[in-house]
């Protein structure tokens, strides 16, 4: 019953946000900021992706990097070979994300049967494997050295890049919202939970498992393309484990299993990363930031599972279901469920 | 009568979300076989799991020896006298016999050789295939080695989970005639389906039924109680 | 021949390498399921600490000993700090210990600093012998020889001491040993340092094999050391000797024939593998 009401309130408090952000850029006139919440928005949509895999199908991926590569680089060679034009954009994104899904099909199929913990390795091997192919494979790639390429003539402007990425990212929002809370999702959830009762209640879960990873991979391809194009530079480092491990930081701290979360997750590691690496020019401690985010990762894994957005939602539950025991369960009533 | 050895009073157990004992009462004397009784799923397995400590108790209480064993690790229950015999024999399948039996040994001295020397003897099968690896031996030789191994780790109290299941009639009476030998230096607590065995060798009852002690007593009474063996087992 | 010979050797001395890095690994992953990602962050802290103290005090077997101890060291707050709070939840698992894997890698460039860091070959051990027209560095045969040596050692306790068949009796059916009497994480705590030692050993042994270090060397040993314990069976310790020399080799004569394919065909092993043989090669069904 509350759950409708609670929605629409959540929903409402999405579009408030929505609408600050289209009306960001015209009030802030600040280029910097407007790139820096540009990249925040793609690492977001990266994120989201990850914890299709993470949060709501509960298989840990170390590979979601190739995906995100993968649409980098079919961007930045099409827009480079082609002409760079609007329509060139638009095939790029689509071819990668027809190989990132082809892809993580052949890998899931390949990998998703196994456990976790394989599955894990094999996923951190085979895009391992991808990146030595990518540095080996010099004629295309250009390596470690990159390439710069033109971005389509309407991004010149970045406010225009900015509100067509915000505008994907509430699109991918919709979509994954709704495929999370469709009957497949539900049926992923159940995986995450029991695997081995899912499997027995007679559900194919590999054939859920390759599902989102499928899903997965091409929107991680989707938020490479558009990765590629506000750099209008690509190297090998789309591939990397970094890219990975973006993604599961921000989903770790923002809250498995939210989608919000991991977009709160992209805020704070995206602006971490951008502030303390400024301060790394007068405290060079800072340059090793990583280990600050290690340790925090590490503590929130332990102490702090659910994330940012997990623990207010807890917290948010807590109180109502206690506003709710208090006005409607009798004392004694009471007493017996709190024991 | 004898001190009580072994007593489980109103245990609870959860499985992760699944309660699966709900009350289960349960005591063995010293010197005697009590046998565990109930349909499939009644939690017989689990009631034996949760004495050694590998499922423990969320509600109630284990006493052993008049100590409170009930949140003990495993491996404290064991040290103290109890020895476990799981359903799956739990054999060390790419260690030999002997390795089997010389993980299970505590020390080395006169008093070992000795415990050693009684089992070999009780299950000269083992003797037999000493240097061979525990995964090829046959069904009642493993579950030979694992009631062996189980008592030589000094134990005071063995858990045994259906010895019989699986093995071949003559099997079994070897199986048997092994516990009644082994009554005499130790206590047995027993699962068993296979009633025959249950009531030839066992000299207490325990009925469970949907995760509850139902009924408790001497086995004497069970055998002449059709109506009881019907409602809760099945047969008569 | 002698191209062949060389091959070998080289393949050999790789592949003992991993063999040290992966059988810790395949022993910790065996008795508690365990699966330390943060495994090659003691290869380069056992590469690093082995390397500077060498170069401290001139010598290179206390260079290995202080590898050897960091390794230790390291392998109990491991297991204490960052194994034991997520104990038996395998997904926190695999995220944390990845998570103190940036950590150790990142101290790295804190505590040594953060560039290449070039090491010599031990006098005692440098140069070649020359027979006929095959030239064997010393340095090789040395990895190799000690390779043996660690296997031939830990090979010994595993099957003849009690404390080796607990272990062993434990990555078969943990829940069983408990049931003797015996505290397994105490065992285990004992075999995770212990295999951290190993790392870090192959850390510093590695060092002046390759001529330098780095912080992100860890990473890419522990995939390699991962590929192996797939290929030899998690679990199996004569697996991972087995696929470590398999791995070894097959990278050693594809480097040379087919440079491009050469990391390529030990994932080629591994999927292979996974697909007819998920448990790998050596391990047995638990009985």
């Amino acid at each position: 019953m509350n759950k409708p009401i609670l929605l629409s309130r959540s929903n409402i408090f999405l579009f408030i946000i929505v609408l600050a952000l289209i009306a960001f850029p015209f009030v802030m006139d600040s280029r910097t900021l407007t790139i820096l919440v540009t990249q925040i928005l793609i690492f977001g949509i990266l994120a989201m992706s990850y914890d299709i895999l993470l949060g709501y199908t509960g298989i840990v991926s170390f590979g979601h990097a190739m995906f995100f590569g993968i649409g980098a680089y079919c961007t930045a060679i099409m827009l480079n070979d082609f002409e760079s034009t609007i329509f060139v954009f638009i095939g790029s994104i689509a071819v990668g994300m027809v190989i990132a899904g082809i892809l993580s099909f052949i890998v899931g199929l390949l990998t998703l049967r196994l456990k976790s913990h394989f599955f894990a390795m094999l996923t951190m091997a085979i895009s391992g494997l991808l990146l030595v192919v990518a540095e080996k494979w010099r004629s295309v790639t250009k390596g470690n050295d990159g390439f710069t390429f033109k971005a389509p003539e309407v991004f010149k402007d970045r406010i225009v890049f900015y509100l067509v990425v915000l505008a994907l990212i509430v699109i991918v929002f919709i979509v994954l919202k709704r495929f999370v809370n469709s009957p497949l999702g539900r049926v992923l959830i159940a995986v995450r939970e029991n695997e081995q009762r899912t499997k027995s209640l007679g559900f194919k879960t590999l054939y859920y498992k390759v599902i989102a990873s499928v899903l997965a991979g091409v929107i991680a391809s989707l938020a490479g393309s558009l990765y590629a194009v506000s750099l209008r530079f690509v190297n090998t480092a789309v591939l990397t484990m970094e890219i990975t491990l973006d993604a599961l930081l921000m989903t770790i701290i923002g809250g498995v299993g939210t989608l919000i979360g991991p977009l709160v997750g992209a805020v704070v590691i995206e602006s971490a990363q951008h502030y303390l690496s400024g301060l790394a020019r007068d405290f060079p401690i800072f340059e090793r930031w990583i280990i600050f985010f290690g340790i925090i990762y590490i503590l929130a894994v332990i102490f702090f599972p659910k994330g940012i957005v997990g623990t207010i939602q807890a917290k948010y539950f807590q109180w109502k279901d206690k506003k709710a025991q208090l006005n409607v369960v009798p004392l004694s009533k009471n007493k017996e469920s709190s024991k | 009568m004898m001190e009580s050895l072994l007593k489980l009073d109103n245990i609870n157990t959860h499985i992760g979300q699944y309660h699966i004992l709900q009350g289960v009462h349960f005591e063995a004397k010293e010197g005697e076989v009590s046998v565990l009784l109930g349909r499939n799923g009644a939690g017989k397995t689990t009631t034996l799991k949760t004495i050694i400590g590998l499922t423990p108790a969320t509600a109630g209480s284990v006493t052993f020896l008049n100590q409170d064993i009930t949140k003990k690790p495993t491996y404290d229950i064991a040290n103290l006298g109890i020895g476990y015999v799981p359903e799956d024999q739990g054999v060390f399948a790419d260690l030999t016999v002997e390795e089997n039996i010389k993980v299970a040994m505590r020390k080395e001295n006169d008093e070992s050789k000795e415990k050693l020397e009684y089992v070999l003897n009780l299950f000269p099968d083992l003797k037999k295939f000493w240097k061979k690896a525990g995964g090829n031996l046959s069904g009642g030789q493993k579950q030979m080695l694992a009631m062996a191994r189980a008592f030589v780790n000094d134990s005071k109290l063995l858990l045994i989970d259906e010895p019989s299941k699986g093995l071949a009639p003559i099997v079994i009476e070897k199986v048997m005639e092994a516990i009644v030998e082994m009554k005499k230096q130790t206590s047995i607590v027993l699962v068993e389906q296979n009633f025959y065995m249950a009531s030839k060798i066992g000299d207490t009852f325990t009925l469970i039924d949907d995760g509850r002690t139902v009924r408790h007593g001497e086995m004497k009474e069970l055998i002449e109680d059709d109506e009881l063996k019907h409602k809760y087992l099945g047969i008569g | 021949m002698d191209l062949i010979f060389s091959l070998i050797i080289n393949g050999l001395a790789t592949g003992m390498l991993i063999f040290l890095l992966a059988s810790g690994l395949t022993l910790i992953f065996g008795l508690m399921h365990v699966l330390n990602f943060a495994h090659g962050g003691l290869f380069v802290w056992g590469a690093y600490a082995g390397v500077f103290s060498y170069a401290y005090s001139g010598s290179f077997i206390v260079g290995i000993i202080v590898a050897i101890l960091t390794g230790l060291v390291f392998g109990f707050i491991t297991e204490k700090l960052i194994i034991t709070p997520v104990y038996g939840n395998l997904v926190q698992q695999i995220l944390i210990t990845l998570g103190f894997m940036l950590v150790l890698q990142e101290m790295i460039k804190v505590v040594f600093g953060p560039n290449v860091v070039a090491v010599k070959v031990p006098e005692l051990l440098a140069g070649s012998w020359q027979l006929g027209d095959i030239i064997i560095i010393k340095y090789r045969i040395f990895i190799i020889f000690f390779g043996f040596i660690i296997f031939g050692l830990f090979h010994y306790m595993l099957t003849r001491t009690k404390i080796g068949l607990v272990v062993r009796a434990g990555v078969m059916n943990s829940e069983m040993v408990q049931a003797l009497g015996i505290n397994i994480k105490r065992i285990f705590l004992v075999v995770f340092m212990t295999g951290s030692a190993l790392a870090a050993l192959a850390g510093v042994l590695f060092a002046p094999y390759s001529g330098a270090i780095y912080a992100e060397l860890g990473m890419e040993f522990a995939i390699m050391a991962f590929i192996v314990v797939v290929i030899g069976g998690m679990g199996s310790f004569q697996g991972s000797l087995f696929a470590a020399i398999l791995v070894g080799l097959a990278g050693s004569f594809m480097a040379y024939y087919v440079p491009y394919l050469s990391l390529a065909v030990n994932m080629i092993i591994m999927v292979v593998v996974l697909i007819f043989r998920p448990q790998g090669l050596f391990t047995t069904a638990k009985g």
